[in-house]
């Protein structure tokens, strides 16, 4: 199977006035296409900062990082907007939804900003892939935390992506909720999507095909489930 | 979707500051508007009062000038007369058309109604004359002769505010036993609030036989105003005033005052503009994370910078309609206002909304969002999305 994305000796420092923060020592990082790689961790071991620098949101301070491997190190930030649009589709702990659009036109945002057209039948096809059918309509704050989050998934499902990067997207959710969340993980997985997901709840890390255990900015542990 | 209603979605958000950005960039919008249709307005009334007068040069008795150019289109007294022979000086002039004496007297009359003392003004004419300078003079009834006795002609204004009527005979003050005989037909400036009596009456009721206040010269040649001008100016006793001065004259007044006023707005202006850009920043900051999920799901910074640049726009553009609309209705409130201010003010009306002051109004409000939205926009486009999600603490 071929690495999707292919990090090596990944560092990153963030500086906080004076004091200087190692969020990621020299991580190497694989992760095969169509896997479904969990990353758990306690807070602070830099479970964000490896999300985020592997989502292009940040890029790293030292260390290489492929994806279908192209070497994205002197990109600039141009392109890698266009990588990220056209690669990445992303869901946080807050949800983070307009709250003025409903959850149709907040599935819609991206391809505003990919400057697609946003066809009726594709966000129709993406409500019932959450499980949202019936709650297109609505406001975010007309809906529960779990659909809230479903909606966020179909957002980043939207601009068709090859990878889904998620940050505690069970964070401010109930057990049974956060139950569904995954298995909604597991069935976009099915499809060969690939998922990594960042997460402090074990039971929940168990959905994946591997989970990672972060420690200070290393990784010390990497255990295969069948 | 589109950016346009997502920038709407986003100041719906936050309704009450929008709805207060708005109407500060409208209040702006709307002292703007009136003052520069007020501008133009001014300008174009000043004209035709002063060309109403139908009169290139007047000659006047020395003294100062401002009061003359007032004196000359209000009516009033000025204490100082010419004489006959200053008349045939003036008419001998080569190039003088037609020249004609006039006595303007201030007089004091009981209001028979509010019991007041109102002041009216009288002008001793010579008919001809004037009707040569004022051909669109019509009249109900009759112009009197200039022999005739105890007849006068006025101004619709006046009969319309006492009542009078042509046949009419003044009881009392110092034009009692005068007959109306004619009543002019209205003229839309000064030539309404005036009593017309024959060149001799006036000099014999008022008691200034032989003695007249203004000499009215029309040219043969418009092109040769200058020039006969200078001739009379030769004449001692006698200052000569143009209507090119008249205008300027009033236009130099009015205009320091029309500057305090352009102070005034443009200082509404930057505080106005600098309001706009404090509530943007404001609304900038807040929605740092949002810019952080924008760009996690595919904006970049120039698609966040033209959201926040078209919500800025919105703003200013729609207070630049309300600004304009209000401006035009209540145009009138404010033309009482700067007519109190200014030092002389023309009767007709000052504001003169055209189309192109309209079109003006609105570029200004959308280059005014332009400006404003460019450094939040330009501040927002520039998060990477990192330190947008953690809300820039890095």
């Amino acid at each position: 199977m071929s690495s999707i994305i292919e990090a090596k000796n990944l560092t990153k420092i963030y500086r906080r006035g004076r004091e200087e923060i190692q969020a990621l020592k020299n991580v190497d990082f694989n992760v095969n296409e169509g896997e479904f790689v969990s990353i758990v961790g306690p807070s602070g071991s830099g479970k964000t900062a490896l999300l985020n620098v592997l989502g292009f949101l940040d890029t790293p301070t030292v260390g290489s990082l492929r994806l279908n491997g192209l070497e994205t190190k002197e990109l600039k930030e141009r392109e890698l907007v266009k990588l990220r649009r056209d690669n990445i589709g992303f869901v946080f702990q807050q949800f983070y939804l307009m709250p003025t659009l409903t959850a149709r036109e907040n599935i819609d945002l991206p391809l505003l900003f990919s400057r697609k057209e946003g066809k009726k039948d594709r966000i129709d096809e993406i409500l019932q892939m959450v499980g949202l059918e019936e709650r297109g309509d609505h406001l975010p704050g007309q809906l529960s935390g779990g659909e809230m989050q479903r909606v966020a998934i179909g957002r980043a499902l939207v601009n068709d992506p090859k990878i889904i990067l998620a940050d505690e997207p069970t964070g401010n959710l109930d057990s049974a909720t956060s139950q569904m969340i995954f298995e909604l993980f597991n069935e976009l997985n099915r499809k060969g999507l690939t998922l990594i997901v960042v997460t402090h709840n074990l039971d929940l890390a168990s959905h994946a095909q591997k989970i990672y255990t972060l420690m200070d900015g290393q990784i010390v542990g990497c255990r295969e489930l069948s | 979707m589109n950016y346009f209603t997502l920038a709407a979605k986003n100041l719906l958000r936050r309704r009450g500051r929008t709805v207060l950005t708005v109407l500060g960039v409208a209040i702006a919008i709307t002292v703007l508007f009136s003052l520069l249709s007020l501008n133009s307005g001014y300008e174009k009334e000043l004209n035709k009062e002063v060309n109403s007068l139908g009169v290139h040069i007047l000659a006047v008795p020395k003294g100062c000038p401002y009061e003359a150019a007032s004196l000359i289109i209000h009516g009033g007294v000025i204490p100082k007369y010419l004489t006959s022979t200053d008349l045939k000086n003036v008419s001998s002039i080569e190039g003088v058309g037609l020249a004609t004496p006039m006595l303007m007297h201030q007089f004091i009359r009981r209001d028979a109604k509010t019991g007041q003392d109102v002041a009216h003004v009288a002008y001793g004419i010579e008919i001809d004359a004037i009707r040569e300078l004022k051909p669109w003079w019509k009249i109900q009834g009759r112009f009197f002769n200039n022999n005739e006795t105890n007849v006068m002609i006025i101004g619709r204004g006046l009969a319309d505010r006492y009542n009078l009527t042509v046949g009419a005979t003044q009881a009392d003050g110092p034009l009692a036993n005068f007959t109306i005989v004619g009543i002019l037909e209205r003229t839309g400036d000064q030539d309404d609030q005036f009593h017309y009596l024959p060149l001799a009456e006036a000099q014999r009721v008022f008691h200034k036989e032989g003695l007249i206040t203004t000499i009215g010269v029309k040219v043969k040649d418009i092109s040769k105003i200058a020039t006969v001008s200078a001739e009379m100016e030769k004449i001692p006793d006698i200052q000569v005033v143009t209507m090119t001065q008249v205008l300027g004259t009033i236009m130099n007044l009015a205009g320091s005052a029309k500057s305090l006023l352009l102070t005034v707005i443009a200082i509404a202006l930057i505080i106005s503009a600098f309001g706009i850009i404090n509530t943007l920043l404001m609304s900038v900051n807040e929605r740092t994370r949002e810019f952080g999920m924008m760009k996690a799901i595919g904006a970049s910074g120039l698609d966040i910078g033209k959201m926040v640049l078209i919500e800025t726009v919105f703003i200013t553009l729609s207070g630049g309609v309300i600004g304009t609309i209000s401006a035009i209705v209540g145009s009138s409130l404010i033309e009482g206002f700067v007519k109190g201010i200014l030092p002389y003010s023309p009767r007709g009306s000052l504001v003169s909304a055209s189309p192109e002051l309209i079109a003006f109004a609105l570029g200004f409000s959308l280059v005014l969002g332009l400006i404003c939205g460019l450094y939040p926009a330009f501040k927002s486009s520039r998060l990477t999305p990192m330190e947008a999600i953690r809300g820039g603490i890095e």
